[in-house]
């Protein structure tokens, strides 16, 4: 049996500059926060972010300059904050490339790169400005020339469907990440992972990515998940590294273990902002704790205490949501 | 029906009225697709009084839950609660280009004359004034469901003769790689199943010329003047089909509305 336990900073070196990265969850749910920050402390940089649909953690990465190219469909914090403030600000200054494509463009091209085939088909986003070719932003950098194995010869094709006649079908090409990092509620010591809940995108995403690191609330027995492999979603031979790292998704939530903490991503998108905002939230956030325990220590025992969820219903009954 | 109690204006918020138009828009048994905000208000109300058999998928991946407990988003554990199927976007999507979706509710940053939405940006695409969270499910939904409803906050700057970037189709469209200019049924072929039915506002309720492919004013909110909707659109409106004033929502619905889909208070502001 190979163990694939490790650290969250030897997972997170087996990252390299220019590497791209994709990563679990849903906007605000079941992200890889304490990777997003181990990655800032390791200084990580020139990274190539692709995306079914992107949030938090990507305005974090892309705030503290570590990335330069970013493909997906939508970024924010939903209800806690839904103007990308660090995307804006790297746009405005030149300094990223934003690559537009629709959410099922997205889900599309992370499918095929999971399925080993070079593009899907789809019907979806006819009509948008999505496919103006005016607006393909890596061709316009000259970067669809074939020098990195990673971007595609083209931002979309076409083709007439060739069996029912059915009309012109877009196609868009897979993407094969380097690495996907994914917070799981479980993982087995060779790299089971149980996903509880609803799986987003996760499948597809792990599938795509030549390494997996997996960030899990608790590593279990192999034998355990073999009792009811149905509730599995991918063998472990996938996965490189495991680190167990309970609330490693904070402040987005996580089925069955805690809620997402609104009050926390809030001040983050607002501090967002400025430059000089976020600067100041990195350093007290990121730079300011060593490590992961020193994080959870600063969030400290009552505020997690709150997010926990109930056994039961799968969320937290005793977190305050609305005005009321 | 006799029995209705309408509320009186002043009893009731612009979310409220908001709420309840967009539930009136669900037919019993259709299958809605809803993402977050508003639209899980408005589904959820429709199930609990016009629309009962109604099934609601949400975006990130559940299928026909029953939670009695307001989800935040739609990647929400409490969209899980009671559900059919608990899956994934590849699965909802799928089911989306399939045929399956009936209904689904979306927002907008800018709308124009022809339903065309944009959430992507202002200004030039390539050095934007303003950049917006993008197109996430919006064009997809537009482009696959058989109906859309969209809800917007009615104002000058986001109802536009035309909108700097479609990102999602309304019912004229670019036809690329040309991007001509095309009639939505044109560009869809035989793919076609529909597109935007309604656009609900803090102002009126407009519906589509589906033929011309532009927007018609339908009904106006009480207490809004015709003169009031043209200054904050623009473009200019056509009332030619205006059938009056929006029904104002019910005690019984708004009711149910604060008791019980959103006791805490998440998207709606408490009542006075």
């Amino acid at each position: 049996m190979q163990d694939k336990r490790c650290t969250l900073q030897e997972a997170i070196q087996m990252i390299n500059d220019n590497d791209m990265i994709t990563f679990s969850g849903f906007v605000i749910w079941r992200r890889p926060m304490a990777a997003i920050y181990e990655m800032l402390r390791q200084g990580k940089k020139g990274l190539h972010l692709v995306e079914v649909n992107s949030g938090t953690h990507a305005e974090l990465l892309i705030g503290a300059g570590a990335v330069s190219i970013w493909e997906s469909c939508w970024i924010g914090h939903e209800l806690y904050g839904k103007v990308p403030y660090c995307l804006d600000r790297k746009i405005k200054e030149g300094a990223i490339i934003a690559e537009d494509y629709s959410h099922q463009h997205m889900l599309y091209r992370m499918a095929a790169g999971a399925m080993g085939i070079p593009y899907m088909p789809t019907w979806a986003s006819r009509g948008t400005d999505i496919l103006n070719p005016e607006y393909d932003m890596l061709e316009r950098a000259g970067m669809r020339n074939g020098a990195n194995d990673k971007i595609p010869a083209k931002k979309f094709d076409y083709a007439q469907d060739p069996f029912y006649n059915e009309g012109e079908v877009i196609h868009v090409p897979a993407v094969r990440p380097n690495v996907c990092i994914v917070h799981a509620q479980q993982v087995g010591e060779e790299g089971t992972i149980r996903i509880s809940g609803q799986t987003y995108s996760d499948e597809q995403a792990i599938k795509a990515a030549d390494k997996v690191i997996v960030l899990a609330e608790e590593i279990v027995p192999e034998s355990y998940l073999r009792e009811e492999p149905e509730r599995n979603l991918v063998p472990g031979y996938l996965v490189d590294a495991i680190v167990e790292l309970p609330w490693a998704a904070h402040p987005t939530g996580a089925y069955g273990c805690y809620d997402v903490d609104g009050a926390f991503i809030r001040e983050f998108a607002s501090a967002s902002k400025t430059e000089e905002g976020f600067r100041a939230w990195v350093d007290e956030w990121v730079y300011g704790v060593r490590d992961h325990d020193e994080y959870l220590d600063k969030l400290g025992f009552s505020r997690l205490e709150k997010l926990r969820a109930n056994s039961y219903h799968k969320y937290s009954t005793k977190v305050k949501r609305g005005s009321r | 029906m006799a029995d209705k109690q309408y509320v009186k204006p002043g009893e009731y918020s612009v979310v409220d009225m908001l709420a309840v138009a967009a539930a009136r828009e669900v037919q019993d048994g259709e299958v809605v697709f809803a993402g977050t905000g508003l639209p899980m208000l408005a589904i959820m109300l429709a199930q609990k009084v016009n629309a009962p058999n109604s099934k609601l998928i949400y975006e990130a991946g559940t299928i026909d839950s029953k939670g009695d407990s307001l989800p935040s988003s739609v990647g929400d554990p409490r969209c899980v609660t009671q559900a059919s199927v608990a899956s994934g976007l590849f699965d909802v999507f799928n089911q989306l280009q399939r045929g399956k979706v009936d209904l689904a509710y979306l927002g907008g940053a800018e709308i124009d004359k022809y339903g065309n939405v944009n959430t992507t940006a202002v200004g030039d695409y390539t050095s934007p004034s303003v950049r917006f969270p993008g197109s996430g499910g919006n064009p997809d939904i537009n482009s696959l469901a058989k109906r859309t409803v969209f809800i917007m906050v009615q104002e000058k700057r986001r109802f536009k003769e035309s909108v700097d970037y479609i990102t999602s189709p309304g019912w004229m469209v670019r036809k690329w790689p040309e991007g001509t200019l095309a009639h939505r049924k044109d560009v869809y072929g035989k793919k076609f199943l529909g597109g935007p039915s309604a656009v609900i506002t803090n102002m009126a309720v407009f519906r589509f010329d589906e033929e011309a492919g532009t927007m018609y004013v339908d009904t106006i909110h009480p207490g809004i003047t015709r003169e009031q909707l043209q200054e904050n659109t623009g473009f200019e409106l056509d009332f030619t089909r205006c059938k009056g004033e929006t029904e104002l929502p019910t005690y019984e619905e708004l009711r149910i509305l604060h008791e019980n889909v959103d006791p805490e208070g998440i998207f709606l502001p408490a009542r006075s």
